[in-house]
């Protein structure tokens, strides 16, 4: 199972983006500046937008979902019963993961936007997607709900997982390391290996490297077993 | 199109010339032309071919009761056209500095205002109906006749929660009727030209062809 990336390119205006490559199944994280380009490129992915020109090849992927940058894109349902229905799910279990439980009739516009994305999160990961697509999936989540969100995306069982994200701090664990450079995607390798070729990594990682620690994957757990290594 | 009083004058005269022969749509049709960017945007309307069946309709009734329905779908045809390119080439703002150049900074800017978050709301449902229409794909769900209850109720249910947060920011910026408003217009050559062309294009559509060469001979 892949999804194959052949020569896509997306313009609009002066603005370019272009992306080559094979994501195998894993986690694969995809980072880069806000405004790279990382939505336009997770909704390619996803089958929802046609680039300008390249092909997608989806090899062995029959089921696939992107979670979009803001929930309330999601809303289909009048309920929150209604909407988890809309998933192919059972609603109570939904609730109860995203701290919901007994909201069933509630309209999901009146929930905050951090409780509509836990909703949407729980949703999808009810269900099993041989490719899901993550596009900043920690938006609008406080400190501990983006630790809870990171370990059930770090656990899903969907075959390929795909996130996007410029979040520095809570990050899944990841298998392959991609980044957004001038508009053009790069593959920069497994991780921990790639970490030194990581050009946006976050302070505290590019910190370790610079003592010469390489942490054993990006987590807040394996960060830390790094500064307790450089602490000696 | 950058003079929104420029733009709204030729608007009018074209829609009446257009309304009223062959002759002065046909013209509009060959005015539209010097915007070609927003012309071809609005041929490209899917809300365009959405509205020209109901023409359609009203042309074939026509027709069958011994009027001419063709003429009408025409002229009709390129009325919703002169529409849609005019639409497209409008900016954020245009409406409100052309209502308060027309009646005040009272009356002109509560009109203004209102016509604007019109827009905005038009606008905005066209964004939510393409997200919903992707939600759906995305979950595999079919958008038939069945979904279009909720859909419909989902699109008025957010449209009334912006209306609700819109109303919320006008409170609190102490809005209660008028406001201050310097609307400021630059007028191209062109689009003096143009609006010169769109004073012809009536003069010739209320005055058949055939009838000028008659006067000039």
């Amino acid at each position: 199972m892949k999804l194959i990336l052949d020569g896509i390119t997306v313009a609009r205006g002066e603005w370019r983006c272009s992306a080559d490559g094979t994501f195998l199944p894993g986690i694969h994280l995809v980072t880069g500046r806000v405004g790279s380009g990382k939505t336009t490129l997770a909704r390619i992915m996803a089958g929802v937008l046609n680039p300008l020109s390249g092909q997608i090849l989806r090899e062995g992927i029959s089921s696939c979902m992107l979670c979009q940058q803001f929930p309330e894109y999601h809303v289909t349902g009048p309920t929150l019963a209604k909407e988890a229905e809309s998933y192919g799910i059972v609603a109570e279990k939904a609730l109860d993961m995203a701290g919901l439980t007994g909201r069933e009739e509630e309209d999901p516009f009146r929930l905050s936007r951090g409780e509509l994305r836990r909703f949407q999160i729980a949703c999808l990961s009810l269900r099993d997607w041989d490719l899901i697509v993550f596009d900043e999936p920690f938006s609008a989540l406080d400190c501990k709900e983006k630790q809870k969100e990171r370990r059930r995306i770090s656990t899903l069982s969907s075959r390929i997982v795909i996130v996007f994200t410029h979040e520095q701090r809570y990050l899944p664990k990841t298998d392959y390391l991609w980044e957004m450079r001038d508009g053009v995607l790069s593959y920069l390798g497994t991780v921990p290996e790639a970490l030194p070729f990581w050009e946006t990594a976050p302070v505290h990682v590019r910190m370790l490297l610079e003592k010469g620690i390489i942490p054993a994957n990006l987590t807040e757990e394996d960060l830390l077993e790094g500064l307790c290594r450089m602490q000696g | 199109m950058q003079d929104a009083r420029l733009r709204l004058f030729s608007v009018l005269l074209l829609s009446v010339a257009c309304f009223i022969s062959i002759a002065g749509a046909v013209l509009t049709l060959l005015w539209l032309l010097l915007y070609p960017v927003y012309l071809k945007a609005a041929v490209r309307s899917k809300a365009y071919y959405f509205l020209l069946p109901f023409t359609g309709i009203v042309a074939i009734v026509m027709q069958l009761s011994g009027e001419d329905g063709l003429s009408y779908f025409i002229r009709m045809g390129i009325l919703l056209l002169l529409g849609f390119t005019v639409f497209r080439g409008w900016e954020p703002g245009e409406f409100l500095d052309l209502s308060v150049w027309l009646f005040g900074t009272k009356t002109g800017f509560d009109l203004g205002l209102a016509i604007e978050m019109t827009i905005q709301g038009i606008d905005e449902a066209s964004r939510d109906w393409s997200r919903v229409l992707t939600a759906m794909k995305l979950k595999g769900i079919h958008p038939g006749f069945r979904n279009l209850t909720s859909v419909g109720f989902l699109l008025i249910h957010l449209r009334l929660l912006r209306a609700r947060d819109q109303a919320d920011l006008l409170t609190t910026r102490g809005y209660q009727s008028g406001g201050s408003c310097c609307p400021a217009f630059h007028a191209s050559n062109r689009e003096i030209i143009a609006s010169f062309c769109a004073i012809l294009i009536l003069f010739i559509a209320l005055f058949h062809v055939r009838d000028i060469f008659i006067l000039m001979m």
